[in-house]
Formats: C-alpha cells, sequence, structure tokens
C-alpha cells in the first residue's frame, strides 16, 4: 500500500525569548508503519475536592485516547515503563477550584525536553473528560496537522433479548446512554452532520419499520416516515438538508431522498429489484446503494438526482454496506463469505478493492470523520460487538460497550462542533500546527 | 432429523416398561441412521407434540395453525413448489371463510445484511400475497410487513434453522 508522509514543521521555542528553531518530523499516517513513540507522564495533581476525577483516571483516558489514534505507539509513566526510545512526552497538570477544573497540557520532544505543544483548558468538573479528549485532539493536530476524534461519539444498536434499542456514547466507551426504550427493533441510525441528531429505523409502532429521529443528547423522538411499507435505512445528506433512504411505498424498495423533516420525497431508482442502504459522498453529489438488479446485491453509484448509474463492486461476490469516506476517495463495503462477512475498501471509482477484515462476520462499516479508521460490529470475538480498524493490517481494536452485545454503529461528525467545553490558548507557540 | 431426539424421547414416555428396554436400546441407535423417525411413530399416539396440542378443541372458524408457511430458497423470493402448495390451502381457507384477514410477515436468515434483508423479506411477503391474490383472495385482506432477519424462528445457526428463518409466516388479524 502506497504510504502517506506528512512533513510537519514544528516550531520550537527552546527558551522564552529565544529565537525559533525549525525541525522537521515525519510522520507515517496512513501506511501501517512507524507510529510516534509517546511516553505518558501523569499529570501532576494538588488536593482534588469530591466530583473531580481520581489524576489515573484522567491519565488513563489521555493514554487511551492517544492510543485509539493510531498516531502514537503510546507507553505509561505509571506502569513503571522507563522512557526508552521515545520521540515525544506528555503530562501536564490539574487544578480543581470552585467547581472549575484547569488542566494545563503540555508536549516536550526528547530526550531535549523542549516544549512542542503547551495549552491550558477550562471547563466545569463535570466536563474533564471533555477536556482530556480536547488535549488528546489537539496533540494529534500538532503531529499529523489534523485534529484527532477523542471527542467523537459512537452511535450503536444494543441487542437486548429479541428487542434493539439505539445507543449512544463517547469513543472510548463512557457515558453511554440508551435513546430509546421502546421495547421493539430499532436499527441503522445516521448522525445528522452537525451532531445533533440521530435518524434511525424502528418498528416501534407496531406494522412496517418507519423513520424517526432524536436528539443525540436524548429526549423525544419524532417521526420523519411513516409511508406505507418500508422505511428504512436513513442517510442523512452532508449538508443535513436531505435524508436519502429506503421506501416501498409504491411496491417495491427503492431509494428516495426525503428534506431533513421527512416531506417532499423525491425518487431516485426505478428497478423492480431491491434498491437499498443508500450512503452520501462528502460532496453530497453522488450516492452509493445496494441493488440486486444483476442478481446478487452488489454496491451502484448514481448522481444525486439518480441518474448516471453505475455499478461500483466487480471483483468480490455478494456486496452491500456502502460508506463512502469522509475524504471522498474510498468506499468500504462488506462481502459475503461461508461466516457472514469480509471488510472491503476499494477506491470511490470501485479500482483497488482490497481485503481490510476477515475473520467471523464483520458489518456495517463506518467512517470515522477524520477518514483514518472504519468501525464496524462483529462476532469475530464472541457476541456482537464494535470494533475499530485503522486500515494498516494490525487487528481490529473492541470498544468498550460495557459489555452490551451491540450492532451497527454509527460514527459522530468531527467534535469541534459537538464539545461545548472551549480551550482557552494560553501559550501554544504553534497554534494549530499545521505545515 | 432435528425432532428425533424429542420424539425418542416422547416414545419412551409412552411406553409400557415391558417394552422400555427395548426402546431405549433403539434410542441409542437411532441417531445416526435416518430411518429412525417412522418407528417411533407407530409407537406414538400423536405424531407431533404441536398438533396434539391443537386437534382437541375443534374450532369453528379458521386459526393461524391452519395455515402454512411458504419457505423460500437462499437469496430467492420466487415461490418454490411447496410454497405454492401452502399458499393454495391458505387460498381456499381465505375463501372459504371471508371474515378472516391475515398479514403476512417477511422473514430472511442471517447471512444478509439487516437492511438489504428487510427488503427482501418485504418481497417474499409481497410474492406471497401477489399468489393469493390472483388465486381470488382480496388485497384488501391480506396485509404484509417484513422482520428481514430481526425476528428468526430458528435461533441456531446452521442450514436447517436458516431454511426455517427464510419464509412468508401468516398471521391471523
Amino acid at each position: 500500500m502506497k504510504r502517506l508522509a506528512v512533513v510537519l514543521l514544528l516550531a520550537v521555542l527552546a527558551v522564552p525569548g529565544a529565537r525559533a528553531q525549525t525541525r522537521e518530523v515525519r510522520i507515517d499516517i496512513a501506511g501501517g508503519g512507524r507510529r510516534t513513540q509517546l511516553y505518558c507522564e501523569a499529570f501532576a495533581a494538588g488536593r482534588l475536592p469530591a466530583g473531580a476525577p481520581a489524576a489515573r483516571q484522567a491519565d488513563e483516558v489521555l493514554a487511551n485516547d492517544l492510543e485509539q489514534s493510531s498516531v502514537f505507539l503510546v507507553s505509561r509513566a505509571w506502569s513503571g515503563q522507563p522512557p526508552f526510545d521515545v520521540q515525544a512526552v506528555s503530562g501536564g497538570r490539574w487544578k480543581v477550584a470552585s467547581g472549575q477544573v484547569t488542566l494545563e497540557g503540555e508536549v516536550r520532544d526528547f530526550p531535549a525536553r523542549r516544549s512542542i505543544l503547551s495549552k491550558v483548558y477550562r471547563g466545569s468538573i463535570a466536563d474533564w473528560r471533555a477536556l482530556v479528549h480536547q488535549f488528546a485532539d489537539d496533540i494529534v493536530l500538532q503531529f499529523t496537522g489534523e485534529s484527532g476524534v477523542a471527542r467523537t461519539r459512537i452511535a450503536f444498536i444494543a441487542v437486548e433479548g429479541r428487542n434493539k434499542e439505539l445507543w449512544v456514547m463517547d469513543l472510548d466507551g463512557a457515558g453511554a446512554r440508551p435513546l430509546t426504550r421502546d421495547r421493539s427493533i430499532a436499527l441503522s441510525p445516521s448522525w445528522s452532520p452537525e451532531g445533533s441528531l440521530l435518524a434511525f429505523s424502528t418498528y416501534r409502532d407496531g406494522g412496517s419499520p418507519r423513520l424517526y429521529v432524536v436528539p443525540a443528547a436524548g429526549g423525544k423522538l419524532y417521526p420523519v416516515s411513516a409511508r406505507s411499507g418500508l422505511n428504512t435505512s436513513p442517510a442523512y445528506s452532508p449538508d443535513g438538508r436531505e435524508i436519502a433512504c429506503t421506501l416501498s411505498k409504491d411496491g417495491n424498495s427503492e431509494i428516495y431522498v426525503l428534506d431533513a423533516r421527512g416531506g417532499s420525497p423525491r425518487r431516485l431508482t426505478d428497478s423492480r429489484a431491491i434498491d437499498t442502504s443508500p450512503c452520501w459522498a462528502p460532496t453530497g453529489r453522488e450516492i452509493a446503494f445496494t441493488s440486486d438488479r444483476s442478481g446478487l446485491p452488489q454496491v451502484y453509484v448514481m448522481d444525486r438526482d439518480g441518474g448516471n448509474v453505475r455499478r461500483l463492486t466487480f471483483e468480490v461476490g455478494y456486496t452491500d454496506s456502502p460508506a463512502w469516506s469522509p475524504r471522498g476517495d474510498l468506499v468500504a463495503f462488506v462481502s459475503r463469505t461461508p461466516a457472514g462477512f469480509d471488510l472491503y475498501v476499494c477506491a470511490a471509482d470501485g479500482a483497488n478493492a482490497r481485503l481490510v477484515v476477515s475473520g467471523g462476520s464483520n458489518e456495517n462499516p463506518r467512517w470515522s470523520p477524520d477518514g483514518r479508521h472504519l468501525v464496524f460490529a462483529s462476532n469475530r470475538e464472541g457476541p456482537y460487538a464494535l470494533f475499530i480498524s485503522d486500515l494498516d493490517g494490525r487487528p481490529p481494536r473492541k470498544l468498550d460497550t460495557g459489555g452490551r452485545t451491540a450492532m451497527s454503529p454509527s460514527w459522530s461528525p468531527s467534535a469541534s462542533r459537538i464539545v461545548t467545553a472551549v480551550p482557552t490558548n494560553a501559550s501554544n507557540s504553534n497554534p494549530g500546527g499545521r505545515p | 432429523m432435528r425432532r428425533t431426539p424429542a420424539l425418542l424421547f416422547v416414545a419412551t414416555m409412552a411406553t409400557a416398561a415391558l417394552f422400555a428396554a427395548g426402546c431405549a436400546k433403539k434410542a441409542a441407535e437411532a441417531p445416526p441412521t435416518p430411518p429412525a423417525p417412522p418407528v417411533v411413530q407407530t409407537t406414538t399416539p400423536e405424531p407431533t407434540p404441536s398438533s396434539a396440542s391443537e386437534t382437541p378443541v375443534p374450532v369453528p372458524t379458521v386459526t393461524a395453525g391452519d395455515f402454512t408457511d411458504a419457505f423460500f430458497d437462499l437469496d430467492s423470493y420466487a415461490l418454490r413448489d411447496d410454497a405454492k402448495v401452502a399458499l393454495d390451502l391458505a387460498a381456499k381457507l381465505l375463501r372459504d371463510q371471508a371474515d378472516v384477514n391475515v398479514t403476512l410477515e417477511g422473514h430472511c436468515d442471517e447471512r444478509g445484511t439487516v437492511e438489504y434483508n428487510q427488503a427482501l423479506g418485504e418481497k417474499r411477503a409481497n410474492a406471497a400475497r401477489d399468489y393469493l391474490v390472483n388465486a381470488g383472495v382480496s388485497a384488501a385482506r391480506v396485509q404484509t410487513l417484513s422482520y428481514g432477519k430481526e425476528r428468526p424462528f430458528a435461533e441456531g445457526h446452521d442450514e436447517s434453522s436458516w431454511a426455517q428463518n427464510r419464509r412468508a409466516h401468516f398471521v391471523l388479524r
């Protein structure tokens, strides 16, 4: 696989007032190759009042975020590991006073220990995790030029006996909560692009499945499409103004685009075959979908008006569940095997299909907002659970769903729009860290 | 074949003590050999436990148990010959009982994606409904609903379970 190398020019201030020195750091972000060796030192913490996190808890949250970013190889100072062969060291200090948390985060190079990143984050005690995640994302930004995904969330379907409920949680498993308690079957969640709503399909009304929308923070469900027959597989358009979905109100499953409130259905497909699982290109100009018009299900692409239909997948048999990467260059999909499904990725024109994950059944892939990871459901280690692949050949990592059997994950959009705790820039010598 | 151990158990329980040893010996030998079930049926009062619970009380109108579901091949919503036999029977029942309405639930085995199976289940339910309508049943009396792979009848992960789960299932309403 072609390796992408990002060259960063880091302006490093050796001592305050000194002339900035320029240093070149090469980081392989998509290769499956080298990760930056980062040594996490524990945050220094004063006396922490009730309600504040245990200092070690915050240390672990940060180390886990950096590990999951796929940018760093993390070693933990509090595990007694020496800083052997490391390239950078993270640390800082906590202060908690009158209900407010202040996190002074710092990253230094090693062994010189010159400051690479220094930022102060403030928020309420209740938001302490968001502050740590923000620091983690800023570290990733500093080293790669793109923010990390530590503040994103995962919506998923929790299997509860014969029922399925919609849940949402932080990427690291914290704050898991149900958004439905219908004792029915909720399926196929899709985030609105600004991260405030989730559209999904549900059998909650009895009869055929209907589309509903629920605030991602929890709250009342409201119906979006209750047309006769199937109302399934919703997908918000990248601008949030429309929802692509499958309806069978005209007698056969077809792809439609509705406005975000569910009105003005616009039919895009017209075939006697099954058409389902629409998924937008990040430009909003094209839609990938599944159809069995040529026999077994295959992934197709059409323009947003339904024209210019072309088949995307050829090389493997039964394929389904297209997911267009937010960078626009790749489409993930699944292909059936005797054991279930394998996960593939191909170029947006269908070329270069390659196997990404196999073993057990691996279903419903969805991209991280930075396009670096895929989340999917798999029974590879037992009951269905959520896993993340970094597309680098390393084994998928299991997400913490609190032991819940979980399926149909959906990754929230990037975090800058969904977290309220805003960091305060203090002494960052290189804001943004972009080359 | 999946019922064989249960039937053997019933047979064993129903047989007098004098014959118990012989039956037990048969039970021990039975699992690997397909011809076992006919032997069991000769010693069992009712062929299956489910029909036993339904037969004692004759009812004037039809029940869900009078209908036979239509089963399908993998990835297919084409009506097989056995499905047509089941649907011919259903059409006769519905023509004879004008006050009975049904919902046909489409179901799929687990070897498909959630969303595709919802559509495939609908195709199966619609195929069964269209057959009934062609056989003279008013379309208004037959609703359809697809559960895809969400409500399996058999929970196993093998061909016999999958075959059980690919069906258009009759529900009276």
